[in-house]
């Protein structure tokens, strides 16, 4: 009677363990793609970076990001050059970070095809600084993949970027983000 | 009465400071014109900083990763390592993971769109040798669900199919 008493639990909880796991689980890739772009009268400038590492919980909708700055690919040389050395000073900073949250996670279905729009928030760091921020994304899970876009915009002096008053009137001081990633489950 | 010599010294002096000026403006022309149309590093033609494997490169960011930064950042490198995976997700720019360090490290090595085909053809298990620009080190510190760490190589080429002769 003990026998099948302890089987039986050990039964049961293996079997919540399998529904936790596939109701949860960490979604992921490593190549998401993030764009920004700053528009003046003077000037459009747009730089792309396709290799950023993201993750987020299906369980309890952390969301995080973490991003190379000088991975950013601009059009021109010399914008990339001044964008590393003279703004972002990349290589004393090299990384820009999201730690947040999917506040509606358990709205998002990740096993069920569909698009759900969430709200984001969390903590951004870049070159030293951590600012609060917020969005509101759209999940597609589409078969094995779950997509997600969002859109937000930075102020480059909220982040201790200074912009050199002969070229101040080349760079928005409202720069758009945008982001693009397929997440994967990861088993 | 104007003295004909040094009217004649002055018209001198003046074609003088116009050609010395009009030399000035177009070198300054030159230089700012080739400073904002200046290329990105082409990366099959750039010379090598330093031939090494894929193991002493993680190694680099991984004992020291500011000094590692200085050393390799935006440096073309060749990179010799074992192909873990073909990371294919991204359309615009195919990956390949070469191993770096055990379960957690690797060499992310970024390709342009249009090598998809040549990307696709590796086979995972090879030893490839990649050369790319270093961009640095990508660990994600302490978020917790991006543990494992790469360093990030872009603009790659596979030197035994696309190294020019020399």
């Amino acid at each position: 009677m003990r026998q099948i008493t302890i089987i039986t639990l050990a039964t049961i909880a293996l079997f919540t363990l399998a529904l936790t796991q596939h109701s949860g689980g960490v979604y992921k890739t490593n190549t998401g793609n993030i764009s920004f772009f700053s528009h003046t009268p003077v000037e459009d400038i747009a730089a792309e970076n396709h290799k950023v590492k993201t993750a987020f919980s299906s369980a309890n909708g952390k969301l995080q990001f973490s991003v190379l700055i000088k991975d950013f690919e601009f059009e021109k040389a010399l914008m990339q050059e001044h964008f590393n050395e003279n703004y972002m000073e990349s290589t004393k900073y090299p990384k820009a970070t999201f730690n947040g949250i999917i506040e509606n996670i358990n709205t998002i279905k990740t096993t069920t095809q569909g698009i759900y729009t969430a709200k984001v928030s969390g903590k951004l760091t870049m070159k030293n600084v951590t600012k609060q921020v917020s969005t509101t994304a759209t999940f597609t899970v589409k078969k094995d993949i779950v997509n997600a876009k969002a859109v937000f915009n930075v102020n480059p002096a909220d982040y201790n970027v200074k912009i050199p008053k002969t070229v101040i009137n080349k760079i928005s001081d409202n720069i758009k983000i945008s982001i693009d990633a397929d997440y994967a489950h990861q088993h | 009465m104007d003295n004909p010599r040094s009217t004649k010294q002055l018209t001198h002096m003046k074609r003088t400071l116009i050609l010395a000026i009009s030399l000035l403006v177009l070198g300054a022309t030159f230089f700012a014109y080739t400073s904002l149309n200046k290329e990105h590093t082409d990366v099959a033609t750039a010379e090598v900083l330093q031939e090494l494997s894929a193991h002493e490169l993680f190694a680099a960011f991984d004992a020291n990763q500011e000094k590692a930064t200085l050393k390799y950042a935006e440096q073309v490198i060749t990179v010799t390592g074992l192909l873990l995976n073909k990371d294919l997700s991204n359309n615009q720019e195919p990956q390949i993971i070469l191993a770096g360090n055990g379960d957690d490290g690797f060499i992310r090595c970024g390709f342009n769109a249009e090598y998809l085909q040549k990307a696709i053809a590796l086979v995972d298990g090879d030893q490839v040798t990649v050369k790319g620009l270093c961009k640095g080190f990508n660990d994600a510190g302490d978020l917790d669900l991006l543990t494992d760490r790469d360093v990030v190589l872009s603009n790659c080429i596979l030197t035994t199919l696309d190294q020019p002769e020399t």
